[in-house]
């Protein structure tokens, strides 16, 4: 028999190769190593292989976005700004940040309350009495705010300097998932539970009722900041602070409130807000969702090119902080934008792992993979009595592994402990069914005859077959995203690949080798 | 070199009713007692943190000795304890805390655990907190997963066989692989965790491969019914025990280094398959027996 036919008559075999050196470029090969610095695992390792967080460290934070959303609202020609300052009105906390209004229609759309403890009565009374009517209230909040959420948190955690992490949303959609390598929980999740919304305040005295009283007056709104830079660590007098500039359609007004509100006093303001709130020159606030972060005066250049017009020409200004960590803080905050929504931390979850941590269960997990490996060998060979038969099965079932490690270095699927559990009942099913096929072919006698072998071969596939058909159809659940909320999927996700890769490429090549070693040509 | 033979059972000594009797009495006293854990507790199985909520931390610890070690640990803490696990024969400990009817918002107790840890000078190593709200959430999914893996598989049985008593066989005996399972988890106190859940949907597919095998050697081979059985037992067996013994090292070794997932894993999928063995070469043979000798006469 020349070789071609050879290679031709045992092709499963073949192919079972192919797949192994496929696999050994995938894991092994520098032209796959995984690009750039991208993933939770950023590390230098032997393999191509992506570890997950729970094999690299970092942490994870799963949580639902806060709010409600009521559909089909009719928008009786208004825009959303109106829409969204009306139904605030009617709200306890008035504030306009907390109702988004999204045309979905050319005149009705959705109404979203994001505030915190927000209830779907809350809304539907502030939409009663504000007058608008609407289908439904329900419970979470668009997909586009989802959206925007998402962006948003991507790039506060890139501002922050966490890079590679990752954020996306699981479940039916509702749940966000936040991954980064840094394993510091607290700093992770005070990073994304505040909302971040800055505004610009001036505090000043009005006459009200024959009495004075100080009041904010909002000046500068966060979407109305043009540029912002970086924080700076600031020298003698302003100290650490942010530079900022308005947009120019807006620095009019900006300039004209400061100096209505005496902050751009003659000869600039002296701020003692911190001190003495009751009798203090009025102040520029930066507040942040909803605490005053800082307070502090204008100089007088400033507040001179205020009154004379000037500044709106170049209306850029810094903003005062107090401390580093409050001007980076603003920094962040400003530049990534608003949170839409907040996401509700109390109903998910929150994992951190340390990296030490995570290089034991690295180097667990293969010990006990290894050791699963050893005993299914130590009572195949123990069965069998006869290396012709379980040795090869070893190897087969061993490569199915090899296979789907490849894969996942292909794929760049990050490891976690429940993919290496998927790996684990890979070996199970596996072998299982290298047995039946062994058992199949060698029953009633010796197997002299390439076409008894055929027939028996067969016969055993069928169970092989429908029994892999139970095992995927039972993991499917548990591999939809809806279900499984992330945890499980690796298992559920290789444990079906492993049984596709088992029944259509390793188990039947093992058939092969089986027909080589036993039949007499 | 040493090997084992399955050995061969003498069916033909016990009626169809000695042979489902046993099964049948393990499945009832199975049912009662998660019926009875049901009753007293509401759930029918203790659900651990992944259900209800709480916080899990891993904590290094450094002291002279394990009772030390445990002492300092509830020293640190303000809140008390659920448990407390040494992992291994190492420094490092996985202490749970569950905040099933505390008031405290999970985030912020999962906050002042870890800086608590960090006060008393433990190397946190991980740390995992679960809102109440997302376990109840996680739990029910988990309950419509397992439901719809088992409507699935037993619908591709019948699919597979298409006669009404063989089917029949495979998914009491599947049914019966889970129930048991969980009543034993009842009975040692094992809690339902996520890897818990998984083994049971692993199971699923798992246990009905010997079922299908024995079916198949007895429907749709040629060969007297014993023969059929004696062909099927010897190859089942032999891959149960396989398996079996594969998962104990699993769950041994996985829990000596403390990696919860994989301990219940194997733990389930241990009892499960062993359960598997009984229902399978004593339930189902004794229906197909009766399906091959009485049911098709009829």
């Amino acid at each position: 028999m020349s070789a071609w036919e050879t290679a031709k008559d045992n092709w499963r075999v073949v192919l079972l190769v192919f797949m192994l050196v496929l696999s050994s470029l995938f894991l092994f090969a520098p032209a796959f190593e995984p690009s750039g610095s991208e993933g939770p695992a950023a590390q230098e390792t032997a393999t191509n292989l992506q570890y997950g967080l729970e094999l690299s460290g970092g942490s994870r934070i799963r949580a639902p976005l806060v709010g409600v959303t009521a559909e089909a609202v009719q928008f009786e020609g208004g825009d959303t700004a109106e829409v969204e300052r009306e139904v605030a009105a009617e709200l306890e906390s008035g504030d306009s940040s907390d109702v988004i209004a999204r045309f979905s229609t050319n005149t009705s759309g959705t109404v979203e309350l994001v505030s915190e403890n927000a209830t779907q009565a809350d809304l539907r009374n502030a939409l009663d009495a504000a007058g608008y009517e609407y289908e439904t209230v329900r419970d979470g909040v668009t997909d586009e705010t989802r959206q925007q959420t998402i962006e948003v948190l991507e790039s506060k955690i890139n501002a922050a300097g966490l890079s590679g992490g990752t954020v996306r949303t699981i479940g039916d959609g509702d749940f966000v998932l936040i991954e980064v390598p840094n394993d510091d929980l607290s700093e992770v999740r005070d990073l994304v539970n505040s909302r971040g919304t800055v505004q610009i305040a001036a505090y000043h005295r009005v006459q009200r009722n024959n009495t004075t009283e100080y009041v904010n007056t909002t000046v500068i709104r966060q979407e109305d900041f043009q540029t912002v830079g970086t924080a700076q660590q600031g020298g003698q007098g302003t100290g650490p602070h942010v530079p900022v500039s308005v947009q120019q359609s807006e620095a009019e007004r900006v300039q004209r409130l400061f100096v209505e509100t005496g902050v751009a006093g003659q000869g600039g303001t002296e701020c003692t807000y911190s001190d003495d709130p009751q009798s203090t020159d009025p102040c520029i606030l930066i507040i942040r969702d909803g605490s005053v972060v800082s307070s502090f005066g204008m100089n007088p250049s400033l507040a001179q090119s205020m009154r004379n017009g000037e500044w709106a020409q170049d209306p850029q200004f810094i903003l005062v902080t107090g401390s580093f960590e409050r001007a980076q803080q603003v920094s962040v905050d400003l530049r990534a934008g608003a949170l839409p929504a907040g996401l509700a931390l109390d109903e998910g979850t929150a994992t951190a792992i340390s990296a030490a941590q995570g290089e034991d269960f690295k180097r667990d997990s293969v010990i006990i993979g290894l050791l699963a490996v050893l005993t299914v060998a130590g009572v195949v060979f123990f069965r069998y009595g006869d290396p012709k038969v379980a040795a090869p099965m070893v190897v087969t079932a061993f490569s199915e592994v090899v296979v789907l490690l490849g894969f996942a270095a292909f794929i760049q699927y990050p490891l976690d402990l429940s993919v290496i559990a998927g790996f684990i009942a890979v070996i199970g099913t596996g072998v299982d069914d290298l047995v039946i096929i062994a058992d199949e072919v060698m029953a009633e006698g010796d197997v002299n005859s390439r076409r008894v072998f055929q027939s028996r071969f067969r016969k055993a596939f069928w169970v092989v077959g429908a029994a892999a058909a139970t095992t995927i159809v039972a993991m499917s659940p548990l591999a939809s995203p809806w279900l499984s909320l992330g945890d499980l999927q690796g298992f559920a996700i290789f444990t079906i690949l492993g049984v596709l890769v088992g029944v259509l490429v390793t188990r039947p090549a093992y058939g092969d080798i089986l027909r080589a070693l036993l039949t007499d040509r | 070199m040493a090997r084992f033979e399955v050995p061969e059972v003498d069916y033909t000594r016990y009626s169809n009713r000695q042979l489902a009797a046993i099964p049948l009495v393990v499945l009832a006293v199975a049912l009662l007692v998660i019926g009875g854990a049901y009753a007293t507790t509401g759930a029918p199985v203790d659900p651990g943190l992944d259900f209800t909520g709480g916080t899990e931390l891993r904590v290094a610890v450094d002291a002279p000795s394990d009772a030390q070690a445990r002492e300092d640990i509830r020293v640190a803490f303000t809140a008390t304890p659920d448990s407390i696990q040494r992992v291994g024969t190492s420094d490092v400990y996985i202490v749970t805390f569950q905040t099933e009817g505390s008031e405290t918002a999970q985030n912020e107790f999962t906050r002042q655990l870890e800086s608590e840890a960090g006060e008393a000078g433990f190397d946190v190593r991980s740390i995992e907190g679960v809102g109440a709200a997302f376990g109840s959430e996680t739990q029910n999914r988990a309950l419509i997963g397992v439901v719809a893996a088992f409507a699935g598989m037993a619908a591709l049985v019948f699919a597979l066989f298409r006669t009404f008593v063989p089917s029949v066989a495979v998914v009491v005996s599947a049914f019966s692989d889970i129930i048991i399972p969980v009543a034993l988890m009842n009975v040692l106190g094992i809690e339902l965790t996520l890897g818990t859940v998984a083994a049971l949907l692993m199971l699923i597919g798992y246990s009905v491969d010997s079922d299908i095998l024995l079916n198949n050697s007895v429907l749709r081979r040629s060969g007297d019914f014993y023969e059929s059985t004696y062909r099927a037992m010897r190859t089942g067996v032999t891959m149960t025990l396989t398996s079996i013994a594969a998962m104990a090292v699993m769950a041994v070794v996985a829990s000596f280094f403390g990696i919860g997932l994989l301990a219940s894993i194997g733990t389930i999928l241990v009892f499960g398959l062993i359960a598997d063995l009984m229902n399978t070469y004593l339930l189902n043979v004794s229906l197909l027996r009766w399906y091959k000798y009485e049911g098709v006469a009829r």
